[in-house]
């Protein structure tokens, strides 16, 4: 028997069980697309995470009150210095550091002639940006102030926030920003007005697209910070010396002030993501293995019914190895049309839910979307892996076929 | 009916199996006699001991001989017939097709004898429902690895030749049984076998179909020089074959030229 009748036969046979066939195949398509799907996400997931931490420079470490945690910027309370004036020149004399740039950080509700947006305040020297933030461009006709307390730079997501089609604001525009802060006293209201004297172009770091960036002493008023800074970026005098400061910093000030590097927040970061795409990747192959149990049960219930007819198949002459040929090809052609589909799916699946799975930043603003990436050599091995799975599914039926007496099988009703 | 069906020493001969890799193994006993036994013996254990299902079956069936086998049920015909037929081994002796001892042969050298030396047609007809007529009839000649265009060209002689070429496209379930018995006939026929085995061919058909059916037969026997063995319950078709062998109690009771 050639490989065309072979084929021929097998498709036949999978024709004439329609429904079952279309069941066993959905089975396969919903395994393999959802290895697609999740793959797809944590490459575009960790794709993302590797953008943000390379347009930060690699000669800086951020430097806040306590203890860092390595999986956020947040900081304990406990045993925490406050980072005044004092600290920040404390540190701009350790050895090796070349400059040292205090931040405020906060969110605002922005208002532009009626139109509000809530945004990430930045509150820094902005002629200082440069040093976290190497690469960064500013469009045609921006102007930097560092000395200006009015004048605010906006980054790019905030004036054109997805899925908009007109700019939230433009040069030149005059924005209000709203900030509340709690005292012993109560709940207030600061409002101040700022003119946009610049505007960032992309820069891949979610974080300064989504920002408002403001001057340091306007940020110590909105945000009512009392000059205490929020972070400090250290910029040590080349990278190679990153891990030296970090020694000083904590040698000077131990647990009291803790400093990190991008590095080892992108370390830690990937070695999250990598943790959650291990997990999400056994939740698809538990998937696929499902299919494959599918699989098995089709062809098993298949070779029962069709006793006879491969009986008669051996009467007239048919190898053991063309009966097995026959039912794994029939579980091979339910494990192709399965793993395409399911990878078209995956495909289509991965980039809806990526819409629908949008986080919102912290700080406020329009809601991060992050694409899927599809990875032409993972989706080769999600198709293989379906494939192979759906023949080894295909094994056991087509063994037993094959191994049948003829003279029993014909006997059977 | 033209000659194509009863060709014997058609150049393109399937049942040329000379070239097979089992042809050291196979013992060539060319004479006149398509069949032979020699001391067949056939037992089964079972819970209540060891029961002979035939013993010491000897005889010769000769080109283009038309043979019945008859006996009560039980008597061991089928058994004798799945042998022939080269669906069972015996638990002893020879058979020799074609002068190949088939039993001599490994599992997949059998399989090889059975699409090249062997036609079967069932009681049932055993016709693989979800394929056209066509294939069905094709079925063997695919198994052989017969080239498209041969297998098509001979499916289409014989269709043509048992009267159900305009059949060729259809379902066998959307046949008569009288039908697909006679698609059964064409599937046994396509590639040219030895000697063809019939399982109560007539046996699920009215009296008038299963007559058309072994009429036939008859044809194909008489007029084409086929070897056919027929296994039957009906005596009145029994003695118009060629020879009646009759089986009792797993052995030939007797062997009748009619």
């Amino acid at each position: 028997m050639n490989p065309k009748d072979i084929f021929l036969l097998a498709f036949e046979a999978l024709v004439d069980r329609k429904v079952r066939t279309v069941l066993t195949i959905l089975m396969v398509v919903l395994g393999s697309s959802l290895v697609v799907i999740l793959n797809g996400l944590s490459a575009g997931q960790a794709a993302f995470l590797e953008q943000q931490f390379n347009t930060l420079a690699a000669n800086v470490l951020f430097v806040g009150s306590g203890q860092r945690s390595f999986s956020s910027f947040a900081t304990s309370t406990s045993n925490s210095l406050i980072i005044n004036n004092v600290v920040l020149a404390k540190i701009k004399s350790l050895p090796n550091v070349s400059d040292a740039i205090p931040e405020y950080t906060g969110s605002v509700q922005m208002n532009v002639e009626g139109n509000t947006q809530r945004a990430s305040i930045t509150s820094i020297d902005p002629s200082k940006l440069v040093v976290e933030l190497p690469n960064l461009q500013y469009v045609d006709g921006s102007t930097i102030k560092p000395g200006d307390r009015s004048s605010a730079i906006v980054g790019d997501t905030i004036v054109n926030p997805p899925g908009a089609s007109t700019p939230f604001l433009t040069l030149g525009e005059t924005i209000k920003a709203t900030a509340t802060y709690s005292d012993s006293s109560g709940s207030h209201t600061v409002v101040k007005n700022f003119v946009i004297t610049g505007i960032l172009k992309p820069s891949g770091n979610a974080g300064i697209d989504r920002s408002v960036i403001i001057n340091l002493d306007a940020g110590n008023e909105l945000l009512h910070k009392l000059n205490r800074y929020d972070q400090i970026i250290v910029a040590a005098t080349t990278p190679d010396d990153v891990d030296t400061v970090q020694g000083e910093l904590t040698s000077t000030f131990g647990k009291t002030l803790g400093a990190t590097t991008p590095k080892a927040l992108m370390a830690v970061r990937v070695q999250a993501a990598s943790g959650n795409n291990a997990f999400i990747l056994m939740v698809g192959i538990i998937a696929l293995v499902v299919g494959a149990v599918g699989i098995v049960t089709t062809l098993y219930n298949s070779v029962t019914e069709r006793i006879r007819e491969i009986g008669t198949m051996k009467a007239i002459g048919a190898q053991n190895t063309e009966i097995l040929a026959l039912f794994i090809v029939e579980a091979a052609l339910i494990g192709i049309i399965g793993a395409s589909l399911g990878t078209i799916i995956g495909i289509v699946g991965g980039y809806i839910l990526s819409i629908f799975t949008t986080t919102s930043p912290a700080g406020g603003g329009p809601p991060i979307h992050i694409p899927p990436i599809f990875v032409p050599m993972d989706l080769i091995k999600v198709w293989l892996l379906s494939l192979f799975l759906s023949v080894l599914a295909g094994m056991y039926p087509a063994w037993k076929a094959s191994k049948l007496s003829p003279m029993v099988a014909l006997r059977r009703e | 009916m033209t000659k194509s069906i009863g060709v014997q020493n058609d150049e393109k001969n399937t049942n040329d199996v000379s070239n097979t890799k089992s042809e050291k193994s196979m013992q060539s006993i060319i004479d006149d006699f398509v069949l032979k036994t020699e001391h067949v013996y056939k037992t089964f254990d079972s819970a209540a001991g060891k029961v002979i299902a035939l013993e010491d079956i000897n005889f010769k069936v000769k080109r283009g001989q038309f043979v019945s086998i008859m006996g009560p049920s039980g008597s061991g015909k089928s058994t004798l017939l799945n042998i022939l037929g080269a669906l069972d081994r015996p638990s002893s002796g020879k058979v020799i097709i074609n002068g190949y001892d088939i039993f001599s042969l490994a599992d997949s050298e059998i399989a090889t004898m059975r699409n090249r030396l062997i036609g079967y047609i069932f009681q049932s007809y055993n016709l693989v429902n979800r394929s056209t007529v066509e294939i069905n009839v094709k079925l063997p000649a695919i198994i052989a690895g017969m080239s498209t265009s041969e297998a098509n060209s001979r499916a289409k002689k014989i269709l043509e030749e048992l009267g159900i070429a305009d059949k060729a496209k259809q379902k066998p379930s959307n046949l008569s049984g009288g039908q697909q018995q006679r698609v059964a006939i064409a599937r046994c026929l396509i590639n040219n076998p030895a000697i063809i085995m019939a399982d109560e061919p007539t046996g699920n058909l009215d009296t008038k179909t299963g007559q058309d059916i072994f009429d036939m037969l008859k044809l194909l026997s008489h007029k084409f020089g086929r070897t056919i063995l027929m296994v039957t319950h009906n005596p009145e078709l029994a003695q118009l074959t060629d020879r009646t062998v009759l089986i009792k109690d797993g052995r030939i009771e007797n062997d009748i030229m009619n």
